[in-house]
């Protein structure tokens, strides 16, 4: 018997979606031991019946659920329960589900001032009145899935891995535990060579790193060294796969931190500002730290600013 | 017992000198307030701005960062690193809402117990007038 598969997307840009499609090939094989009952980007099934004629939202019940995008809205709250419900694992699937990344940067104000800046503040802007019809009300803030109803296993990353998605979709298919995710930092996993110490000033992201093309990455000095902002020490490493060299790295781009903090409790801007000011880079020369440093795990970690 | 606030404060002192300067002014009893609560580290430069923002967030009111004077250090350079360090915890400080008073390094030598007593007595005053910290919930 096929295993149910619903889907449900939030906040949101769609590109963990494609990553299922980029599985490949072997989505082929896993498309066939799979139904998919629910999933709103490639398929119509509507909330409240085809046609509407039903009063109460549903979700059909499943053996898997995805859910990607942060909880953003009333209505993205009640479709987490919903999925909840329905499903007998719940999966988050890519940062924003898993720590609200990019969407949750808007955490830094309050959701009075992001309406404001949006649809009257910006210069560009035409000033209408807020849009107030039909749609479902914010949340105060940008919410992680876990923050709102359990969640039984984590796929992080911006987007997430073709890798990860087919190896957990495989695994509950033969019914093994999935695997944890790794322990171990980005740095950790990082093959280029460390001296402890930086060169001079933090560069600019279009500057080009100092390596020999088609050389191994084992000879390029480390890119924080060379002055450039890699959220290595703060971000949770992984994201290379079985290769194990990770993705930004392997491309000679410094990591982002996609793959979120270490851990839960962790806060990855004290340990990036104490990281740069280790190593001898000037920490004032960042100018956003909190938003540079959480960029991809804003929930529950970005508030606006305390007054005093 | 006094009505003045009763500010708690951890001071990190390293195990070379600062601590050492510590023990000193004790066995010179030299009178010191009480609110300080001493934590030996081995270097000032192991403190990592995540144990300073780690006592502010569980609800210290100060938080003094103690090591050997700069080229002293025993371990060369350490107290350097602690100067680049607690640059960033300054920095830091206000995105917690916590006032950059509230912190304070200092260079205290293994032979200055009355400078050490003197620098607590200044930072404690300096905490009592500002009151207690937003994240102390007693």
């Amino acid at each position: 018997m096929a295993a149910r598969l619903a889907e449900e997307w939030f906040a949101i840009c769609g590109g963990c979606e494609v990553t299922i499609l980029d599985i490949g090939e072997p989505l082929l094989d896993v498309l066939k031991q799979v139904e998919i009952v629910h999933m709103p980007v490639i398929m119509d099934h509507k909330l409240f019946g085809q046609t509407g004629e039903n009063t109460e939202m549903e979700i059909p019940a499943a053996d898997v659920g995805l859910i990607s995008g942060g909880i953003r809205s009333e209505e993205h709250k009640k479709l987490a329960l919903e999925m909840r419900k329905k499903c007998k694992i719940l999966i988050s699937l890519g940062s924003c589900a898993c720590f609200g990344g990019v969407p949750a940067l808007a955490n830094q104000y309050s959701t009075q001032e992001v309406l404001e800046k949006v649809y009257r503040g910006s210069k560009s802007t035409e000033t209408n009145g807020l849009p107030h019809e039909q749609i479902p009300e914010l949340t105060d803030r940008v919410y992680a899935v876990h923050e709102v109803v359990p969640v039984d296993a984590y796929l992080p990353g911006c987007p997430t891995t073709p890798e990860m998605v087919a190896n957990a979709l495989v695994s509950i298919l033969e019914g093994k535990p999935l695997s944890a995710l790794s322990s171990k930092s980005v740095c950790d996993e990082c093959p280029t060579k460390r001296e402890k110490k930086a060169i001079g000033i933090l560069k600019r992201r279009y500057d080009a790193p100092d390596f020999k093309p088609g050389a191994p990455l084992g000879e390029m000095r480390c890119l924080m060294e060379q002055g450039f902002l890699c959220l290595g020490p703060a971000t949770r490493g992984g994201c290379g796969g079985t290769d194990g060299v990770p993705r930004c790295i392997r491309a000679y781009m410094p990591c982002e931190g996609c793959f979120g903090p270490l851990s839960e409790k962790a806060n990855p801007m004290v340990d990036m500002m104490g990281a740069l000011s280790s190593i001898g880079l000037d920490p004032k020369q960042i100018p956003d730290r909190a938003a540079t440093f959480n960029r991809f795990a804003g929930a529950g970690r970005l508030r606006p600013a305390p007054r005093r | 017992m006094s009505d003045t606030f009763d500010p708690l404060i951890v001071a990190l002192c390293c195990n070379w000198c600062s601590y050492t300067g510590a023990d000193l002014a004790g066995v010179s009893r030299i009178q010191y307030p009480h609110n300080v609560r001493i934590v030996r580290v081995m270097c000032s430069g192991m403190v990592h701005p995540n144990l300073v923002i780690d006592a502010f967030t569980s609800g210290a009111d100060g938080v003094l960062m103690c090591g050997c004077h700069l080229g002293d250090c025993h371990y060369q350079e350490g107290n350097y690193k602690a100067e680049k360090r607690a640059e960033a915890i300054r920095l830091m400080l206000a995105d917690f809402g916590i006032e950059e008073e509230r912190f304070r390094l200092e260079w205290v030598s293994a032979a200055e117990g009355p400078r050490f007593a003197q620098v607590i007595r200044e930072f404690t005053e300096q905490v009592q007038a500002l009151g207690a910290s937003p994240y102390r919930t007693h």
